[in-house]
């Protein structure tokens, strides 16, 4: 299929892009296309106008800001992977990005694309939510700054307004004795995931001592499971409650590739896989 | 209906200049390639899944499905018509010599995702030589014989 | 280039001779320019006028079509015409996709464009012509369909019941066709047995999805009254006829051209209904008219495979021996049978191939196709086959289990021996020149039987299951007038070649073969080569152009190298001669001292022979200083067509050694042999390469491939992104031998090899998962087997 009729246009910067986009309530921005061009090709969507910001420069910036990574939203998955600062100080970040699509899609697909589109089968909401990360957007009142957890409210729905654009994220560093910790299941490698596990984790594998826990591709958003993480410090890897307690914690919304049940079941596993990573 | 919209850009294909011209705003990066005659780069989904239309823009491999014409205002393109440097001469012939292709309909994406490989300088084992082409479908050869060419690639490079 | 030496065909001679390429793993040169970009895929034409289609399909499985409003469509940008199937029927006549040898088949009268009602998701209503595909598109949306939804017979499980939805109420009920064997007393036989095992098994339906999708541009000149069509489809001659016939033309005048076809495994073998019309449109409208299928309608219309579930049950004495076999196939079909081969064929080949390797003295086979509404189902690569071998091989393996054998020996001691040929499937139809006592000893020495054993001991302590399996199996190739051509369709079983030496010295060469990647041209070169006695440089070959090429059946059914194969060797045979003749007069000497090497006719004792070159020029352009009445022939044709039997087989034997995550249910593929007796190897990398892809495509369809369709009769996963085909990470290498039998019937002796692998692997794989699961009292039964089915299978979910 061929997509249908828009008119396009290339943001000069990033007040150009927001103007637009406060005029045109159609206006749809377009940032490494990578999910977008699949949608417009199948005419699943149809906007009348595209607003290109992928030539303005200084939003790809990455940089250490006051204790945090910051993660400008034009950085491709590739330049981030091959970034030295994200190597040094957030090694974990590239090996997510590994398990995102392929080469090809990554050297186009945006990180501000992936946090901003929040396909809750993606990884780096998830990971945005786990590290308690800040999503910055700026918009025609200036610059806000959200938290990931409160940033996404549904299926690919998040709190941005239609004048506001992702600028960029802001990941804590990790403390001391801090470990990111993750895993997927997948039909095939570099697909969305049938359910994924990223685990925040205060301690080392016999001594945790603060947990949390944040799947993707598992409801409609980042799922967020704090009671089943308690449980799982409180009692270790039991696999029938832990799979009871994400029962009544995450509305599990089954998919072409894997039932509800399946997606419980491999959430409850998964438990066990990401934290047996953690280091004795 | 109104005339479509369009925008006026310019960039290079394979060394040869394109000049202040008019592409429909919707159009994606492959369909305009192909309507100027590069029609070595194939589709095959046109939505990213099966790599048939992967060339190079600015050095780095892309979808041309998944790019509009108009993103690719002042940038740099080869496609495989443009694959004709020493490196790529040695890899079609490994390609050649382990019939690392049938029908030949990947090739041209396949080409492009080995070009990559190649220019990240890496020595990989099979298993990872697999995971870099796990993006590029090929129905035809059952992957083997690609993974053997870009093996000889590699061993050839380091 | 390793040079694979295999057992060679005396009738062919040594492989130490000049120009001995038969038999070679040659490059495949002619095929460089794929990496150059250089291809010529029905896509990449772009003729003056030509204009662009797109269909309106429907988004219903069942529905009526009240009425069709095209005033608006009709007004968008671009738009040149819209038809419905009024217009188009007015050129193009109705089809019947039934043929008359295989008893009674049913399926109604189909047309381009569906016309009071729709059958499937997908099926052609209208068609938008505009001066681009996006244009068609954007009218599209603009046409109005009125449409009254019906109730969808989607399970064929149902599609009998006497509450079931009719979807030709012509027939009175779903049943296209049925087919009963029955050979020896299996109920006497079951009755005497130590052991009965029973197993059903579940195919999804699954489909090809070639790379490049189905493409035609269609080119009507009235001032020649001629119809070029230019299309990526497997067999030219056929195609040709059918447009003749059903737009009214003379067939002389329709020329088909196929040249480059990115893969095809049987899906461009078939008549479309779109593509017709896109024929008939042009002949309408009088200008060229191209389509392409994107892949949506390429998941929605290309035909689908398999969708069968069958019960089987089998018989053993204590010592293993098989006493009876039966088995009860079903299988959905889609709203019609395709035309021209029918819909039956998969079914019929179910029925046929069931035990084909073993000795079964009692033998019944039910099978039972029927409709529903869902996209039409037809022969893709294996037709049958995975069908057949999957449910031979788990029975046999239950048995084995059951009566506690080793499963090699279980099958060794019920193999037809390799001596005993010719012989008979258990079905009654006729097999020679097998070995599959040798390809199975070939392939335990190669699998290391022992080792996989102990690994799996070892993996099971740490909680993981491995299995492994074998399985022998018949590949239908070759195929003889008995196959299609006795019912009533027109699809040429024979097959020419035409060559020539032209006035340069170099050879053309022109074969009804056609090429979708694996290799045809590159094989038909080594023949006529070798034959000759040439370089193979100095071969080019047409192929894939009804104008240029002999008359002929095309590729399908692995027949290019057996069939087409011999007619260039018979071609090139008769050209040698004819040249030695010729030298023989020009020479002065007598013929049977002379010979061909490197493009030089030689005198075999020594002395000064003469160049192709030279002699081609004396005879073209010195005629006058030949001999009087020298028959100065350069041009030689021939054909060649498998008599006396229905088809040639060819055996392999396959194993596979699997490794299942308890906690994920994702299943590795560890290691997968084969190996093939598909005799004289013409060149046997190719060979490898048809196995490799062909047993990739088997796995697709057990582990990842599915048309998933919801209660309505609506795909769920018709993108690339949400249909999971093959991809490199999750594949194994896979380990190729082989055993030379030559075919008897013919001088080349080479049988098929392009679907072995198709055909065994979802068999080998099953078994190895269940000689995995084995070890928990696990089975799984149905495939595609995801990991949701071995989870639930555990008890997991
Ligand atoms: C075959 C394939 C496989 C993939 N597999 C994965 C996978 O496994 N995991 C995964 O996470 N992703 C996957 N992706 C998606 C990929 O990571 C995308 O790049 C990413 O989701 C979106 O980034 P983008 O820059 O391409 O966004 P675009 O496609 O440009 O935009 C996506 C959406 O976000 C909006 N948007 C983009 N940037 C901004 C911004 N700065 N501010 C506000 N709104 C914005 C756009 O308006 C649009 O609605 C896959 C894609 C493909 C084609
Ligand atoms: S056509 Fe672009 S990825 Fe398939
Ligand atoms: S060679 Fe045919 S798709 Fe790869």
């Amino acid at each position: 299929m061929k997509a249908a009729d828009f008119s396009y246009h290339e943001a000069v910067n990033l007040q150009d892009a927001i103007n637009i986009k406060a005029q045109d309530d159609e206006a749809v921005i377009l940032a490494g296309g990578q999910s977008l061009l699949p949608a417009l090709n199948m005419r699943l969507s149809s906007p009348t106008c595209l607003i290109d910001i992928s030539k303005i420069s200084g939003l790809n910036e990455i940089k250490i800001e006051e204790h945090t990574l910051f993660i400008g939203a034009l950085a491709t998955h590739s330049d981030v992977m091959s970034n030295k600062t994200v190597k040094d100080n957030m090694p974990y970040m590239i090996d997510i990005l590994k398990m995102v699509a392929h080469p090809a899609i990554r050297n186009k697909g945006t990180h501000g694309g992936s946090i901003a589109y929040g396909d809750p089968a993606a990884e780096l909401p998830a990971l945005a939510v786990a590290t308690n990360a800040e999503i910055i957007v700026s918009g025609q009142n200036g610059d806000r700054s959200i938290n990931a957890k409160d940033f996404y409210l549904g299926l690919f729905e998040t709190t941005i307004n239609q004048d506001e654009i992702v600028v960029g994220i802001k990941y804590p560093l990790l403390k001391q004795g801090q470990n990111i910790v993750f895993d997927e299941v997948c039909r095939r490698h570099g697909d969305y995931a049938m359910a994924g596990l990223i685990a925040n984790v205060m301690g080392s594998k016999n001594d945790i001592k603060d947990l949390k826990l944040v799947f993707f591709a598992t409801g409609d958003k980042p799922d967020v499971a704090d009671k089943t993480a308690e449980l799982y410090l409180d009692n270790g890897y039991d696999y029938d409650k832990l799979k009871n307690s994400l029962s009544s914690e995450i509305d599990f919304a089954g998919d072409l590739n894997s039932s509800s049940e399946m997606k419980l079941h491999l959430a409850t596993v998964l438990i066990k896989k990401v934290l047996s990573k953690l280091e004795i | 209906m109104a005339a479509n919209n369009s925008v006026n850009i310019s960039f290079t294909v394979n060394g040869e200049r394109f000049n202040n011209i008019n592409v429909p705003s919707r159009q994606h990066l492959a369909d305009y390639l192909r309507s100027q005659g590069f029609t070595g780069t194939h589709l095959g989904c046109e939505q990213g899944a099966c790599g048939a239309c992967t060339i190079e823009m600015d050095g780095k491999a892309v979808r041309s499905c998944l790019v509009l014409a108009s993103q690719a205002n002042g940038t740099n393109l080869k496609t495989v018509e443009g694959f004709d440097d020493e490196m790529m001469e040695k890899v079609k012939q490994n390609f050649l010599k382990h019939n690392a292709f049938q029908c030949g309909f990947c090739s041209p994406g396949m080409l492009m995702t080995t070009k990559e490989i190649l220019l990240n300088k890496k020595k990989l084992t099979r298993d990872e030589i697999r995971s870099e082409i796990s993006g590029n479908y090929c129905r035809c050869t059952g992957y083997q014989s690609i993974v053997d060419a870009i093996e000889e690639c590699i061993n050839e490079i380091n | 280039m390793d040079d694979i030496k295999v057992n060679q065909n005396p009738k062919l001679g040594s492989l130490d001779r000049p120009n001995s390429y038969i038999g070679r793993s040659l490059p495949r040169e002619n095929a460089k320019k794929h990496l150059d970009g250089g291809g010529q895929f029905v896509d990449d034409l772009t003729l003056p006028r030509m204009v662009h289609v797109a269909f309106l399909r429907s988004p219903f499985a069942h529905a009526e079509i009240k009425s069709i409003n095209t005033n608006d469509a009709k007004k968008s940008d671009g738009v040149i015409d819209i038809f419905t199937a009024k217009e188009i029927d007015e050129v193009c006549k109705p089809w019947i996709g039934t043929l008359g040898h295989l008893g009674e088949m049913r399926s109604p009268e189909q047309t381009p464009l569906a016309k009071k009602i729709a059958r499937w998701q997908g099926e052609p209503v209208a068609v938008v012509i505009a001066d681009s595909r996006a244009q068609a598109e954007d009218a599209l949306e603009l046409i109005e369909v009125d449409w009254v939804e019906k109730e969808a017979q989607v399970n064929m499980e149902t599609a009998l019941d006497s509450n079931a939805v009719i979807i030709h109420p012509e027939l009175g009920n779903n049943l296209f066709w049925t087919r009963t064997v029955n050979q020896g007393d299996v109920e006497k036989a079951f009755k005497e047995a130590d052991a009965i095992v029973e197993t059903t098994l579940d195919f999804a339906r699954h489909t090809g999805v070639t790379l490049e999708s189905r493409g035609i541009v269609a080119d009507w000149n009235k001032a020649e009254n001629k119809m070029t069509i230019y299309h990526n489809g497997q067999a030219p001659h056929m195609m040709q006829h059918i447009i003749a016939k059903h737009l009214d033309l003379n067939e002389g005048l329709v020329r088909i051209v196929s040249r480059d076809v990115g893969g095809s495994f049987g899906i461009k073998v078939h008549v479309y209904p779109d593509e017709m019309a896109v024929t008939a449109i042009s002949k309408k409208i009088g200008r060229p008219v191209k389509f392409i299928a994107d892949r949506l309608e390429s998941f929605t219309t290309d035909i689908h495979a398999r969708c069968h579930k069958i019960s089987g049950k089998l018989g053993v004495d204590k010592n293993g021996k098989i006493l009876a076999m039966e088995i009860d196939d079903l299988s959905g079909i889609g709203p019609f049978s395709m035309y021209p081969r029918t819909s039956a064929i998969e079914t019929n080949q179910v029925l046929n191939l069931s035990g084909a390797p073993y000795v079964i003295p009692n033998y019944k086979a039910v099978g039972t196709v029927v409709f529903q509404n869902k996209t039409p189902m037809c022969q893709y690569r294996a037709v049958g086959h995975p069908i057949a071998v999957a449910i031979t091989e788990a029975l046999i393996d239950k048995a084995a289990y059951k009566i506690n054998m080793d499963i090699d020996k279980i099958r060794k001691i019920n193999f037809i021996p390799d001596n005993a040929y010719p012989n008979k499937c258990p079905s009654g139809v006729p097999l020679e020149d097998l070995s599959h006592e040798a390809s199975m000893d070939k392939l335990l020495e190669i699998m290391d039987i022992k080792e996989i054993e102990a690994q799996k001991e070892e993996d099971l302590k740490k909680g993981v299951l491995t299995g492994h399996g074998v399985i022998s199996m018949c590949e239908v190739t070759n195929p003889s007038p008995l196959f299609y051509g006795v019912g009533g369709a027109h699809i040429s079983s024979q097959d020419g070649a035409s060559i020539r030496l032209e006035g340069s010295g170099a050879i053309h060469l022109s074969s009804s073969i056609t090429e979708q990647g694996q290799g045809t041209e590159a094989i038909m070169k080594q023949i006529a080569a070798d034959q000759l006695g040439v370089e193979m440089e100095s071969v080019r070959v047409t192929l894939g152009d009804t104008d240029a090429t002999p008359y002929g059946g095309g590729t399908w059914a692995s027949r290019g190298a057996g069939i087409g194969g011999e007619a260039v060797l018979k071609a090139a045979r008769k050209l040698k001669d004819n040249i030695l003749n010729i030298a023989a007069a020009i020479m002065q000497t007598d013929k049977d001292t002379l010979d061909i090497e490197d493009n030089n006719v030689i005198r075999k004792n020594g002395g000064e022979g003469i160049s192709l070159k030279k002699l081609a020029e004396t005879v073209y352009y010195r005629g006058h200083e030949l001999p009087k009445g020298t028959n100065a022939e350069l041009l030689a044709t021939a054909s060649f067509l498998i008599e006396g039997i229905p088809f040639v087989f060819t055996n392999s034997a396959m194993g596979c050694q699997v490794s299942i995550d308890q906690d994920t249910g994702i299943i590795k593929i560890n290691k997968f042999w084969a190996v093939e007796d598909c005799g004289t190897q013409i060149n046997p990398k190719l060979v490898e390469e048809q196995i490799r892809g062909g047993v990739i495509q088997g796995i697709g369809g057990a582990l990842f491939e599915e048309c998933v369709y919801d209660d309505q009769g609506n795909m769920q996963n018709a993108t690339m992104a949400d249909y999971l085909v093959p991809m490199a990470y999750e594949m194994p290498d896979i380990i190729v031998d082989h055993v030379t039998t030559n075919s008897g019937r013919s001088i080349i002796g080479a049988k098929g090899a392009g679907e072995a692998g198709t055909g065994g692997a979802p068999a080998v794989i099953m078994n190895a998962i269940n000689n995995a699961l084995k070890q928990v009292n696990a089975e799984v039964v149905s495939q595609p087997i995801t990991p949701e089915k071995i989870l639930k299978a555990l008890g997991k979910i």
